[in-house]
């Protein structure tokens, strides 16, 4: 077992442990804290994958700046037990099935997965996530939707400023 | 490519127009001579002509389907600010902003109408929505728009997420946007031997897709939804961008169910059995005629979801002629429905009294949506029909479409009975001789396509 297989399991396990406390956690501040460790073993996959750029993104976007946007809301909100949800039985159960047929279909197509086991990531060159290499797909292959996106951000632009308007 | 740069365009266009005039009947003027150039656009693109030449590097395939549809919906959404415009100057304070987030929805529409691969859906949905759950709240006073807009937000970021999974998934077996790339690798037996990634993909953009088109059993936010937001955006949102959606919803599967296996059909027309069972039963026993609409949306989006079921080339044709008799017939509706002062069926008591010309057009409107001979909704259905009977072997489902048909009469005609047959003193808000007109050539055009549905299909193929 080489160093790269050693660091993805572990990463994987930190991932989905991580995952499993932001949702076990009795205190919302944990639960952010924990999601925190989640992106943070997300990146180091991203790292083990090449892509670098996207790395260092992920850590300053989500990690950084949204997660403390998440907690600001979170401690001002305030949240205790007594204004927690009272959820009926039925909901949790109606969650339970539908929950268990979604992981159903996934485990029965995993599976059929044969042909997937001897495909791995694309690892070989090292510069394949660097940002002159993204920037360049970008404004070539991908230069239509990357400019269609601005689009979409105008829209929700002018969408804040009518909500926020008096 | 030219709608989906002019529409742009004109967004920003409006929001100057905000800037430049405070009188809202100027916002209105220029929205409607925009959406004249926006239509103009587009046909020229059919001849083509293009504003700019732009090298899309195959994200986009604008074949003929698409492109009409396009002209459908720029149509359908002048037809609607014609008759809907005053209306939406009372509904608050930024009618200019209003318009260009309209504007910015047909953008949305114009991609998903000529979108290839999953990149350009997932950007074109995303355009489409947003604006939406904007609009959805436009009335920043009333609690229920309030709650509407958050909850179709929360849900619709939810399904959003879902169809990201699903095309992370797909994006990971195949190492590409497009679906069905990788193709059936062995044919036999029940399931194909395709990527498996690639089906868990195709599942969970499904079900995103149902969850955009309101279909059964994902349709719980849409009459909340339909009934919390203004009326006026209501009517937008139940017609051209529900039909826009089912436009992307048929070219994202045309060419890839094969992948899918028989599986598919039974999976199909589960969720089309259901939509149409609670959309219809649940459509009977409502007391406003608002949320009765909301629910008759989901029952019509049963009937829109045979195209996707028979694929074939009548049912592209018959999903085109459903979204131009659905969307009038629902816009016609509804601009009568926001000038009642009461929204329930004892608010229409004695309509056809006081405003027998608003009447007739109603009740024409109310026809088309049952599917009575004569009417532009007759064809429609038929159309789609006749597309499941071609396919063979699903006649039952014919069937249990026609008896649900039959079901929506009950309570389509309970709106006409409480105008005709019911006394009482319907109020509604001021009215111009240019609504009534307008309604009037509104009904007229529904006859018409009812008595020659050619005259909407001859187009499709010029």
């Amino acid at each position: 077992m080489g160093t790269i297989q050693i660091l993805f399991y572990f990463l994987s396990a930190l991932a989905i442990f991580s995952a499993i406390m932001v949702l076990l956690s009795r205190n919302p501040v944990h639960s952010v804290l924990w999601l925190i460790a989640v992106f943070f073993a997300i990146s180091g996959h991203y790292v083990l994958l090449n892509a670098q750029f996207l790395a260092i993104v992920n850590l300053i976007v989500y990690a950084g700046a949204i997660m403390v946007l998440f907690l600001f809301v979170i401690m001002l909100m305030n949240l205790n037990a007594e204004t927690e949800p009272r959820k009926h039985i039925w909901m949790k159960l109606a969650g339970v099935v539908s929950g268990g047929c979604l992981l159903m279909m996934l485990i029965s197509l995993v599976r059929q997965a044969v042909e997937m086991g001897g495909k791995k990531a694309m690892m070989a060159e090292g510069n394949i996530g660097l940002i002159k290499n993204l920037g360049h797909a970008l404004f070539s292959d991908y230069v239509v939707p990357f400019e269609i996106t601005s689009v979409l951000f105008l829209s929700a632009m002018v969408g804040a400023v009518v909500i926020g308007k008096k | 490519m030219n709608a989906i740069i002019v529409s742009a365009l004109l967004g920003v266009v409006m929001m100057f127009t905000g800037i430049i005039s405070q009188k809202k009947s100027v916002h209105t003027a220029v929205a409607s001579v925009g959406l004249l150039l926006l239509l103009l656009a587009n046909l020229l693109n059919h001849y083509g002509l293009f504003v700019i030449h732009v090298d899309t590097r195959g994200m986009f395939n604008f074949e003929q389907f698409g492109m009409y549809f396009n002209s459908i919906a720029i149509f359908a959404t002048l037809v609607y600010v014609l008759l809907s415009g005053k209306t939406i100057e009372h509904t608050g304070v930024s009618t200019a902003d209003f318009y260009a987030l309209i504007f910015f929805v047909l953008c949305g529409v114009s991609i998903l109408s000529g979108f290839n691969g999953l990149l350009m859906l997932f950007l074109g949905i995303e355009i489409m929505t947003i604006p939406l759950y904007i609009l959805t709240g436009a009335d920043k006073r009333n609690l229920k728009s309030n709650e509407a807009s958050l909850k179709y937000f929360l849900m619709g970021s939810f399904s959003t997420g879902i169809m990201l999974m699903g095309i992370t998934l797909i994006y990971g077996a195949t190492g590409t946007f497009t679906m069905g790339e990788s193709n059936v690798i062995g044919s036999g037996g029940l399931i194909p031997k395709t990527s498996f990634l690639e089906i868990a993909g195709a599942i969970l953009i499904f079900v995103s897709m149902c969850f955009k088109v309101s279909a059964a059993p994902f349709h719980f936010w849409t009459p909340d939804v339909y009934d919390g937001a203004p009326g006026v955006f209501t009517s937008f949102m139940a017609t051209i961008v529900k039909a826009a959606g089912f436009i992307a919803f048929v070219r994202l599967y045309e060419n890839n169910t094969a992948m899918l296996g028989p599986t598919w059909r039974i999976l199909l027309s589960f969720v089309i059995i259901s939509t149409l069972l609670i959309g219809n039963i649940t459509a009977v026993f409502q007391q406003s005629v608002k949320r009765m609409l909301a629910y008759s949306s989901i029952a019509q989006a049963g009937f829109m979801l045979f195209a996707l079921y028979s694929a074939n080339d009548l049912a592209k044709e018959g999903i085109l002629l459903y979204s131009v008799a659905y969307s009038l017939a629902t816009i016609g509706i509804f601009a009568i429905l926001i000038k009642m002062k009461d929204y329930t069926f004892d608010g229409f008591n004695g309509l056809a009294k006081s405003q027998p010309l608003l009447a007739f057009a109603m009740a024409v409107c109310l026809l088309s949506l049952a599917g009575i001979p004569l009417t532009a909704g007759f064809f429609a259905k038929y159309y789609m029909l006749a597309s499941v009977v071609k396919t063979g072997g699903s006649l039952w489902l014919v069937v249990i479409a026609v008896l649900f048909a039959a079901v929506s009469a009950y309570y389509y005609f309970r709106v006409i009975q409480a105008m005709y047959f019911k006394d009482g003193e319907a109020e509604l808000m001021e009215l111009t001789p240019a609504f009534k007109t307008g309604m009037l050539a509104l009904a007229v055009l529904i006859i018409l396509v009812g008595i020659f549905p050619t005259i909407v299909l001859n187009f499709f193929y010029f």
